[in-house]
């Protein structure tokens, strides 16, 4: 198992140094130059002297492959430049706001999580019944909507209209609940047909029925044997979601103004700011990279086949 | 199972008790601070971007709109262009336009008590000196040659060669007003930091978190007319969404700014009757810039043909909903020596349509496009692509102009490639807007004329570009007002009628406060903020 770990871990490399190629080539296709970003944003008028020294002191008149390399040894340093805008390291400006992110995409899950797995679970159990249809309904809403759309409804009825939470903003639980809930919704409509799916599936397996004879309790087999198992593919999924959750906290960080990592990143597109743009392709890309990680070993845990299929695989 | 899903909901219904609770509890905090202070007066105004650092000398990522509650200049631009003493109670200038001596305000003190002296007002010049590639684009600092403290309320400035606007130009927010001695970095350097946002202004940074919000209070030892209000909030709201719903909840006090809010969300507020509005006047023109170093717009005919093959007023009313005006004029009548009558080039497609035959363009039988030795009268209008009001303008022109033989492609760009695309003169259609105040009309003149700003360049190809360039430079060295006047006036009736610039409309500020905020007055500078004079009616 220590074995398979470590090839996961050795296998992270290569795809972070494709991820880094990938950053660094894109910023070399734009049409954008970024020594005239630079100077823009400084408010100097680039003529082309200027742009050859400023070409030189960033390193950009170098060949590529010294520019990519050098630009690696720098993020291996946590080095991510500094901004075009504010002139701060990227990489204190991006530390600064990641606790606000941290805390929505947290809170969302935690709400997604605690909505979807009884809803889910119920719909199975009462197949086609009102809670069944209920769900399939949300889940189709939650799955269709866009958030921004969502999130100014809420704000609409829920901040003008009730006067119930504020409209944007951060400081107390009541900024929370709004973005959170715009969030989760469309993690909740996967999440919940997921557990659907998976517990309708688990109640056709033979130790299902082999428990019923046994004259257990239905409400323990469900709660006991068949949640336990069931709730496994939704673990697969909440780490594949990471990445929705990750764009959809851009939106949203931007529609309820949450002063968070997303909603700089939005500015940084904006401004050309590209130091921001590349380090938060790579963030994302890591984000990726462990969570699947994460996943996988979790999996592992909750299921020993597949640490024999992973060792025999690999 | 039954047990769970009840758990499961206490546990949801708990959370929306406590945010519910956590809600209402600050509201109830808020009534009872407002209760306490009987002349407690905030009003909470929101910002599309964090306020930055407070330092009067640096650009982006600081707002000006902020600056400009700190920190002060030595003149202030007001309505009409007309210049005022702010903290120079007077100036001289000497005849041969190269010498000026301010006479500076007396018992002026900054926020925290220290005086405001020709002492500091040298020192922050040579903290702006010290970076003058930072600031190269503002003309006069350019040709500065000495700053001397002459007294103590005697400051001079010595020029290398006259240069009109100086004046005017020492109204801007940055990066020519004034910190104090307490902010200044060990090194004198504030091209980075400021130890601290000290300035003479009327407002004070009492707290700030990033990203969220500001608050200023009144600086006590303001030496004009103080603030009516205790407090004055900067919210960061990012979107223009969410700054009207906040507004309609009454989170917000006041939205002001350029384009801001939707004009659809603007029209709709006010509609509504329930909050009070304004319009301000023009602070720029939108106009259509063409390229006369490319061959179809070197003639002077197609461009007139141009000019009048479209219903500006339809457009303007059309697609800003009578938010903007209609332009007829380059430069807005209300910046200074730009007070001249033209003659709208009226909406009249017989005339666009023989400009366009007496050209050589005509229109081949069963075609919808002119030709000339067989080549298509094509053009080419870039537009920004996340521009709201350019990209149906675009549109409409594009069958305006179709309708008189012209076949307009529309282009949209990212504005960086936009911005790129102008400085390289690569274009033949540009949507364009003037600086405003207090930049123009000098800065106008002076891009008309310099190299690698995209503007001369698109000039190149009118016959008289050299006599223009020339009468340009003469206004900014003469010392004579009615000479001057009489230059501008040249240059801009030149550029009228060589039609170039396609004015479309003017540009406003708009602001929509609530019911009890009194006192709302548009700045005549365009980046100064229009805070001081606000009140709050007792409820």
């Amino acid at each position: 198992m220590l074995s398979y770990i470590g090839k996961r871990i050795l296998a992270i490399i290569p795809i972070f140094l494709f991820a880094a190629f990938l950053s660094f080539a894109m910023i070399h296709l734009s049409p954008v130059d970024p020594a005239e970003v630079y100077l823009t944003a400084a408010h100097i008028h680039p003529t082309e002297e200027l742009l050859a020294e400023v070409r030189h002191e960033f390193g950009l008149d170098r060949p590529l492959f010294v520019q990519y390399v050098n630009s690696l040894i720098k993020i291996s340093r946590l080095d991510f430049g500094t901004s075009y805008i504010t002139k701060e390291p990227v990489w204190r400006e991006v530390a600064q706001r990641m606790p606000a992110t941290l805390q929505l995409a947290f809170s969302s899950i935690i709400l997604a999580v605690l909505i979807s797995v009884p809803i889910g679970f119920l719909s199975a159990v009462y197949k086609n019944g009102i809670i069944d249809h209920v769900t399939r309904l949300l889940a189709f809403i939650g799955a269709s909507i866009p958030q921004f759309w969502l999130g100014y409804l809420l704000v609409y009825f829920l901040s003008v209209k009730l006067d119930l939470l504020p409209v944007q903003g951060r400081g107390t639980w009541a900024h929370l609940v709004l973005p959170s809930f715009t969030l989760a919704l469309g993690l909740i409509a996967i999440y919940s047909r997921l557990l659907r799916t998976s517990v309708l599936e688990q109640m056709q397996e033979p130790y299902v029925l082999y428990a019923r004879a046994r004259g257990i309790k239905e409400k323990v087999i469900m709660g006991k044997h068949v949640l336990k198992i069931a709730i496994s593919p939704m673990i697969t999924g909440l780490g594949m979601n990471l990445g929705k959750l990750l764009s959809g906290t851009i939106i949203v960080e931007v529609v309820f103004s949450w002063p968070g990592f997303g909603r700089y990143f939005v500015d940084s597109i904006l401004n050309r700011d590209i130091p921001v743009i590349q380090c938060y392709v790579l963030l994302a890309a890591c984000l990726f990279i462990v969570c699947n990680l994460i996943v996988d070993l979790l999996q592992m845990a909750m299921d020993p086949r597949i640490s024999r299929k992973g060792r025999t695989g690999l | 199972m039954f047990v769970s899903k009840g758990k499961s909901l206490l546990i949801m219904a708990l959370i929306i008790a406590t945010a519910l609770a956590g809600c209402s509890k600050d509201n109830a905090a808020q009534g009872t601070a407002a209760g306490s202070v009987q002349t407690d007066k905030t009003i909470t105004v929101s910002w599309p971007r964090d306020i930055g650092t407070m330092n009067p000398h640096v650009y982006n990522p600081s707002q000006l709109i902020a600056q400009s509650m700190i920190y002060e200049p030595l003149v202030s631009y007001k309505e009409g262009g007309k210049l005022e003493p702010h903290l120079a109670e007077s100036w001289d200038i000497s005849k041969d336009g190269k010498e000026y001596t301010f006479k500076l305000r007396k018992n002026v003190k900054f926020s925290d008590g220290t005086d405001f002296n020709a002492a500091v007002v040298k020192k922050n010049f040579d903290a702006i000196m010290k970076n003058i590639k930072n600031h190269s684009w503002l003309g006069f600092l350019n040709v500065l040659d000495k700053t001397e403290a002459v007294d103590e309320h005697t400051f001079k400035m010595t020029l290398k060669q006259p240069y009109y606007p100086t004046v005017q130009e020492l109204s801007v927010v940055r990066p020519v007003r004034f910190l104090g001695e307490a902010g200044f970095p060990d090194d004198g350097d504030t091209s980075k930091v400021v130890k601290k946002p000290v300035g003479t202004g009327p407002w004070m940074l009492s707290e700030y978190k990033k990203d969220e919000y500001a608050e200023f209070i009144p600086n006590p030892n303001y030496w004009g007319d103080k603030p009516k209000i205790n407090k004055l909030v900067i919210k960061v709201i990012p979107d223009g969404e969410t700054r009207v719903l906040a507004f309609e909840k009454k989170e917000l006090d006041l939205i002001y700014g350029e384009g801001v809010i939707s004009m659809d969300a603007f029209k709709q507020l006010k509609a509504s009757g329930k909050y009070d509005t304004s319009l301000s006047e023009p602070i720029a023109t939108r106009e259509v810039l063409m390229n006369t170093s490319k061959d179809i717009l070197s003639d002077l005919r197609v461009r007139l043909a141009l000019h009048h093959g479209f219903n500006k007023q339809a457009m303007v009313d059309g697609i800003t909903s009578g938010l903007e005006e209609k332009a007829d004029n380059i430069l807005s009548k209300n910046l200074p020596y730009t007070n001249i009558d033209v003659k709208p080039l009226e909406y009249n497609v017989d005339k666009a349509k023989a400009y366009l035959e007496e050209a050589g363009w005509k229109l081949p039988a069963g075609k919808t496009v002119r030709e000339k030795d067989g080549k298509p009268l094509e053009l080419e209008l870039l537009y920004e692509k996340s521009d709201q009001v350019q990209k149906p303008m675009a549109e409409t022109l594009q069958a305006e102009w179709g309708a008189i033989g012209v076949k307009l492609n529309i282009k949209s760009l990212e504005i960086t490639e936009h911005v790129k695309r102008l400085r390289a003169a690569d274009f033949d259609l540009y949507f364009w807007s003037n600086y405003g105040a207090p930049y123009d009309p000098h800065s106008f003149i002076n891009i008309a004329a310099t190299n690698s700003y995209g503007i001369s360049e698109s000039l190149a190809n009118l016959p008289m570009k050299k006599e223009l360039d020339q009468q340009i430079n003469e206004a900014f060295l003469t010392t004579d007002e009615s000479k001057r006047q009489q230059l501008y006036s040249s240059i801009l009736k030149t550029l009228q009628e060589q039609a170039t610039f396609l004015p479309i409309s003017y540009l406003k500020k708009t602001a929509v406060y609530q019911k009890d905020v009194k006192g709302f007055v548009f700045p005549s500078n365009r980046d100064d903020n229009p805070f001081l004079g606000l009140d709050k009616a007792n409820k």
